[in-house]
């Protein structure tokens, strides 16, 4: 081989190489980035996030997710046109099922308040791992969406496994894998984050694709407001008629 | 020579009422096309949509659409399981309600069927089975019957959704049971005239056509899993066409036009263009086209084009009537689709109104904008009258001016 094509192979290759590898950066490197991608600084101060859409499948499903600082959680959604809910009040985690034909709420069996109190975190698992109880470690590299992403397994305090995909270029969460438990069996659950938009400088996902076990759903958020006033009775479970 | 002037004047006025069809206010207008016979309507929507003349917000709950008589408005509504037919002055005021039955509210509550107005009586269905016919002036029940108890009735997955049609004396109605299939109801009494057991299959929400051809009138709906031809002279089974698939929702209307029938569904063989014999006893498939489906928002067929939304993929597509190719597509989530003066009206279930120029195959996007108010999901078919375009959305009824000017 000629030095000449040799050595363009070798400028090639390293011209090349950031965007075919991740850069080998310690965990601590990985989730400082994503603090900074995210603007954690200023999520930090927002109160209350409302973030309106449509869950789609066959239906258009309208839903809204609520979340207070700093455990509460509802998420209110449309079935068959039928008025849901999914709520976390800081303490007991409960839902209403008006497609079963019942329409007193019921509470959660305790796997499923588990992950309502997570899903009520504003700044998720990897923000304040240590205080939370949570453990973080880096497990490589994978590609989600055609992308580069640093793989960040999760021991969560509850003793749950969940591996966040971090995008090795912007540094935004790009995939959630998380399970849950049906009839015994542990179902793995994705949650694909896309087409994100800032809010008052803050990013967020406003597509989030979900493939639960094989079902898959879309949810697409129209709008996201910050700081808005939220009635704290709304995550408060209704005393049965 | 009196007598004999009175006789050939009463004799005309007899004559008239049975020779000249019926004029009709019923679902996706007076043919059940979804074409409504206007002019002068806008050929542009500013950015925020046409404007809003009045909103009535206390209709019910409910899908269907309403139908607008030179005074009156009437619209079906759902309050606390009962459906009620209520009247609205044109300018959106409350004028009466009446009950008309037990209402479906299992899953998306509210009124399913759109009015039928015939020389001052009005048809509607009830979501549990009511057929009734009301006074339109006063809503006072002239008859009634209830196809679960009187038909044998089985119970549907979404409740009875059937707008119904009226030819000359007779209603027709499908409550699906074995033996009582489609059965046709003296409009005027509500006695029954005659019973088709079709296939024995249950119902599946089809607001049927009516085919008048020279020998005989067709009435044509489906059952769960085939299209009926139903001879509205005794309620003979002259055809039927079977769908291919395990889904017994086959809500749209289907057409008449030049000789063929053209269906679309969502849950069935997709669209299908059958030939009608000219006796109307025998169909033949011309084509089928399984990727253009749709559930419930209707399609409009313009010279040699069909325009409608997708149900899987959420896109309008436009048919070629001759080919079954889809020959284009525009971006617009899904949804109804009605036509009036030169331009198509879709309203997809993301609430967005959207106006269309259709230009051979293509839709030319001509303005568009989010309807806000009202409740739940933006299913029902948007009506067109006298400049006016009514849009109900769940509680709410509203009319956009759409006149040019």
């Amino acid at each position: 081989m000629h030095m000449k094509t040799r050595s363009s192979l070798v400028f090639l290759l390293f011209t090349l190489m950031p965007g075919l590898f991740a850069q080998q950066l310690t965990l601590t490197q990985i989730l400082n980035n994503y603090y900074k991608a995210g603007n954690f600084d200023k999520l930090q101060k927002v109160n209350s996030i409302i973030m309106t859409g449509n869950i789609v499948q066959q239906d258009l499903m309208p839903v809204k997710i609520v979340r207070v600082r700093p455990d509460k959680y509802m998420m209110q959604f449309d079935v068959a046109d039928l008025t849901a809910y999914q709520v976390y009040d800081g303490q007991t985690a409960w839902m209403t099922t008006p497609w079963t034909g019942k329409a007193a709420p019921q509470v959660m069996p305790p796997e499923r308040a588990t992950d309502m109190k997570n899903r009520a975190d504003i700044e998720g698992v990897l923000f304040n791992w240590k205080e939370k109880g949570h453990t973080p470690e880096l497990s490589g590299t994978d590609t989600v969406d055609g992308a580069i992403v640093y793989k960040i397994k999760v021991t969560r305090k509850d003793g749950g496994i969940e591996y966040n995909f971090i995008d090795s270029a912007g540094f935004m969460l790009k995939k959630r894998l998380s399970f849950r438990k049906v009839g015994g069996k542990e179902i793995p659950v994705e949650n694909f984050y896309r087409d994100y938009r800032k809010v008052e400088e803050i990013p967020f996902a406003f597509t989030v694709e979900t493939n639960n076990g094989g079902r898959v759903n879309e949810i697409q958020f129209d709008s996201v407001e910050l700081n808005k006033p939220v009635d704290l009775k709304i995550f408060t479970m209704p005393e049965p008629k | 020579m009196q007598t004999k002037i009175f006789f050939v004047a009463t004799l005309f006025i007899l004559l008239s009422s049975r020779m000249f069809s019926q004029e009709i206010l019923q679902w996706r207008g007076t043919e059940r096309t979804g074409i409504y016979h206007e002019s002068n309507l806008l050929r542009n929507w500013p950015e925020a949509g046409p404007a809003l003349i009045w909103e009535c917000d206390s209709i019910g709950n409910g899908y269907g659409s309403p139908i607008i008589t030179t005074s009156t408005i009437y619209v079906n509504g759902e309050i606390d399981t009962i459906s009620y037919l209520y009247a609205l002055t044109r300018s959106g005021k409350f004028l009466w309600k009446a009950p008309i039955g037990k209402e479906w509210t299992l899953n998306y509550p509210g009124t399913r069927n759109t009015p039928t107005f015939v020389d001052d009586l009005i048809y509607v269905t009830a979501g549990l089975g009511t057929v009734a016919c009301l006074d339109a002036k006063s809503g006072k029940k002239v008859w009634s019957v209830d196809m679960a108890t009187d038909f044998h009735a089985p119970m549907v997955r979404f409740g009875f959704s059937e707008s119904l049609v009226v030819n000359g004396d007779d209603v027709y109605c499908c409550p699906g049971g074995a033996d009582t299939n489609i059965v046709a109801l003296d409009r005027f009494t509500g006695k029954i005239r005659w019973i088709c057991k079709g296939l024995g299959q249950m119902t599946s929400y089809c607001s049927p056509a009516l085919i008048r051809l020279a020998e005989r009138d067709i009435l044509v709906t489906f059952t769960k899993s085939a299209l009926l031809g139903i001879d509205t002279k005794d309620g003979t089974l002259l055809w039927s066409h079977k769908q291919d698939s395990e889904g017994d929702v086959h809500i749209n209307t289907p057409l008449f036009e030049d000789g063929c029938i053209y269906y679309i569904t969502g849950d069935g063989n997709g669209s299908v263009k059958l030939k009608l014999s000219a006796d109307g006893k025998e169909i033949t498939e011309v084509w089928r086209n399984g990727a253009c489906d749709n559930t419930m928002g209707g399609f409009i067929k313009l010279n040699d084009y069909i325009y409608t939304a997708s149900y899987g993929r959420r896109y309008w597509y436009t048919l070629d009537a001759n080919t079954a190719k889809i020959v284009d597509s525009v971006k617009f989530d899904k949804g109804v689709t009605i036509y009036a003066d030169s331009m198509l009206y879709c309203y997809n279930e993301k609430g967005q109104l959207g106006l269309f120029k259709p230009n051979g195959p293509k839709m030319v996007p001509a303005g568009s904008f989010k309807v806000t108010r009202g409740t739940k999901a933006h299913y029902a078919h948007p009506v067109i009258c006298q400049g006016v375009m009514y849009v109900r959305h769940g509680q709410s009824l509203m009319a956009y001016d759409v006149k040019r000017r």
